[in-house]
């Protein structure tokens, strides 16, 4: 192309003469543009109005002057927020790690041909087709002192003696329990269909070499099951990064995650509207980057064109 | 298609091809999502029909005197029942989308006592001074027309279940069998009481209430503070709760748990726990709100009768002492966005007579607010509570410490006041977290 040897300045007019000045490419271009447009509107103007809110001091009533990062020192010197954030991280680590192990170990296991899979399958995605706030109140009413169940036997085997729902730290470990427990299935089904990929010939031919089990696991199972690894702890990390639901139904609002802290602000609160605005854009922002950090670092494929 | 690409996109003077276009946009995306979507639609007036907004009409009182006012009015404005949600929170939520939108869609708001001096200064809620002159405000209960109140205005009038206080119910038949003479007047009395009678009589708990991290956890503990000579604000509205005495009344508060006569679940348990288990039998003692009397005595609530239950007022620290409850309860404002006036302020009126007040409190078991109607004998066979309890009703309810900014009070206060209950806060450590943000929020109301 000739547009590469030439200057900058030239390259740039050049660039735009052919993008636009061929009216072949320019009726392209109209023809994208309603596309765009409600890209923009749809993603993006949403975006930018949450952040834009975020740098000023308006409230719930009208919105307000230009403030600078304020919100955001504000917010970052708020120990509930500090606490959501620590929550969330607490959370979002342990209870996909558990989810990745225990929904790894269940897809490998119904993986296998025997008797009465399809029953198997079906019935292990059971906690994940309850609602969550239908599970939380279930739950809830099990930790529940003096009715619930599970508090009677933590008193009765002298496991825990203080009532759960009236500890943080307790109610933490209980909701990361309850969403291992509901959210196992849904990794297990993800892992099981990247395992359903793997030809059964690799196996064999595997298996000919004189491979022992753990080396095909280590060697053949986790290389080509990557994509779906990778696919399946992305959509966990992001869903548990905001936890909402499951926080405030099973606590009755006194675990606080960022998601809480956002709607506690901005809903509930008439002053913390703008914290809560600088909360919303912080997760956005780091979500984005949890995000871009599977797809870059990690190297995760988006989409099948690519080799 | 390489170089043409250069310095455009997201990173400046990195290549971006489409497929890393597409990569990010597909993060982008998923970021997006969790973002809320921030948007006000314009407002609008609507005429022709009074909607009223309230909670669930769970007995059919409100459709029954709806039907009535459309009767008399046949041919002219017609009103209906727009439901919300029965948590105030929620509808508070709900509300506030309206008010934000400028709609005058609602003209008549069923509005909890806490909000008059909350919305009137943000201007949501009209002035009522003109139509609802002190004439008419005297024949209500005082402290029904004080929440009412902001500045030189009265935002509000108050109607069925309203005062509701916070009572303290006993089982005279337990107490009795127990050799104990009567119902307990202080706080410590209480205590020896509930730890006594629930012991000898094998009841799971002596004492329970409202401990949740919660506004009514704040209406509980704030009787606890008062009853010992605390308060939140002053009459200047200043706030002075970093005080001995506020903070004795947290220790008695806490001490109902340490002490063992209150169950460490109460910390949290609110009206539904809490009902259910006086209900069941299970405890001695609970406060509560007047509508719990209404339940017993119906086979499909509880096995107690009405003749086991004893209603006193709440406890004091020292015999003598006044006794203080939190006043709940509902009343109705005019949306200031309406255009029909004249219209809602007919319908506040016939929802608020005394002849209405008396059908619905006959139906549904709530406090009138109009004194005359606890006269009424035919309200008194219908709802006893009214007679049982009426100096409670009359005398003792208190208002919260309402201001314009009072939900982030209550925020603050029912952490502390809860973290005290469990055990985590002393309440000298409470008192001081509170005196400091409570007086942060309170500077933005000046």
């Amino acid at each position: 192309m000739s547009v590469a040897s030439a200057s900058t300045e030239k390259k740039r007019r050049g660039w735009f003469k052919e993008e636009f000045g061929d009216p072949e490419r320019r009726t392209a271009y109209y023809m994208v543009l309603p596309s765009l447009l409600i890209i923009v509107i749809i993603a993006f103007f949403p975006i930018l109005y949450g952040i834009v809110l975020s740098l000023t001091d308006s409230t719930i009533a009208g919105f307000g002057s230009f403030v600078g990062l304020e919100n955001y020192t504000e917010m970052f010197q708020d120990p509930d927020f500090l606490e959501g954030l620590s929550n969330t991280v607490i959370f979002t680590v342990v209870s996909v790690a558990l989810e990745f192990i225990i929904g790894l170990g269940i897809a490998l296991a119904i993986n296998r041909a025997f008797r009465g899979r399809g029953l198997v399958r079906a019935a292990v995605l059971v906690p994940w087709a309850f609602p969550t706030v239908i599970a939380a109140v279930m739950w809830r009413l099990m930790f529940q002192s003096q009715v619930g169940i599970i508090q009677y036997v933590a008193s009765a085997t002298d496991i825990i003696s203080d009532p759960i729902l009236s500890s943080r730290t307790l109610l933490l470990i209980a909701a990361i329990l309850v969403d291992v427990w509901k959210t196992t299935p849904f990794m297990a089904l993800l892992l099981l269909a990247g395992l359903q990929v793997i030809p059964g010939e690799v196996y064999e031919a595997a298996r000919v070499d004189g491979a022992n089990v753990t080396q095909r696991f280590f060697r053949i199972t986790l290389p080509l099951l990557k994509g779906a690894i990778l696919v399946a702890l992305l959509f966990r990390t992001l869903d548990a990064y905001r936890v909402y639901d499951l926080f405030w139904v099973m606590s009755n609002r006194e675990l606080q995650s960022l998601s809480t802290y956002v709607y506690e602000g901005v809903r509930i609160s008439q002053l913390q509207f703008g914290p809560g605005n600088a909360a919303s854009v912080f997760i956005f922002v780091t979500a984005f980057l949890i995000a871009l950090f599977f797809i870059r670092v990690l190297g995760m494929r988006t989409s099948a064109e690519e080799e | 298609m390489t170089e043409r690409n250069e310095g455009s996109g997201v990173f400046a003077g990195r290549k971006l091809n489409r497929r890393d276009f597409l990569k990010m946009g597909s993060a982008g995306l998923a970021g997006a999502a969790l973002l809320g979507a921030a948007g006000c639609g314009g407002g609008s007036g609507g005429s022709g029909e009074i909607i009223f907004s309230y909670g669930p009409d769970t007995d059919g009182s409100i459709a029954k005197l709806i039907d009535k006012f459309n009767k008399q009015n046949k041919g002219g404005i017609q009103a209906t029942h727009r439901q919300m949600p029965a948590d105030t929170g929620q509808y508070y939520d709900k509300l506030r989308t309206e008010f934000q939108a400028a709609s005058g869609d609602i003209s008549v708001i069923g509005v909890d006592v806490i909000w008059p001096k909350q919305f009137a200064p943000q201007n949501w809620i009209i002035d009522l001074s003109d139509r609802f002159p002190a004439s008419e405000q005297k024949k209500f209960i005082p402290s029904t027309i004080e929440v009412a109140s902001y500045e030189d205005g009265v935002y509000a009038v108050p109607w069925v279940s309203c005062p509701d206080v916070g009572l303290l119910y006993y089982r005279k038949d337990l107490l009795e069998e127990s050799g104990i003479s009567g119902p307990p007047e202080t706080w410590d009395e209480l205590k020896e009481m509930a730890l006594q009678v629930s012991e000898e009589a094998g009841i799971q708990n002596g004492f329970i209430f409202q401990g949740s991290n919660y506004e009514g956890g704040v209406c509980n503990a704030l009787e606890y503070i008062w009853t010992h000579g605390g308060d939140v604000l002053d009459e200047n509205n200043k706030v002075v709760i970093d005080s001995p005495e506020a903070a004795a009344g947290l220790a008695t508060y806490a001490s109902m748990v340490s002490s063992g006569a209150a169950p460490e679940a109460v910390a949290n348990w609110t009206e539904t726990e809490s009902s259910a288990n006086f209900y069941n039998e299970d405890s001695v003692f609970i406060r509560y709100w007047p509508s719990l009397y209404g339940g017993l005595g119906d086979p499909e609530t509880t096995k107690l009768k009405p003749e086991q239950v004893g209603i006193v007022p709440i406890p004091t620290d020292k015999p003598g002492n006044p006794s203080y409850s939190t006043l709940g309860g509902w009343q109705m404002s005019i949306n200031v966005n309406t255009e029909i006036e004249d219209d809602a302020w007919k319908f506040i009126q016939f929802m608020t007579s005394e002849q209405s007040q008396k059908t619905r409190t006959i139906i549904n078991g709530g406090d009138p607010s109009r004194e005359a109607v606890y006269d009424d004998p035919e309200a008194q066979k219908a709802t006893p509570v009214i007679k049982l309890a009426d100096t409670v009703l009359f005398d003792n309810g208190k208002s919260r410490p309402v201001t314009e900014y009072y939900g982030d009070m209550s925020l603050e206060m029912a952490e502390q006041f809860n973290s005290v209950l469990k055990g985590d806060v002393s309440p000298e450590e409470a008192v001081k977290a509170l005196q400091e943000s409570l007086s942060q929020i309170m500077e933005e109301t000046q």
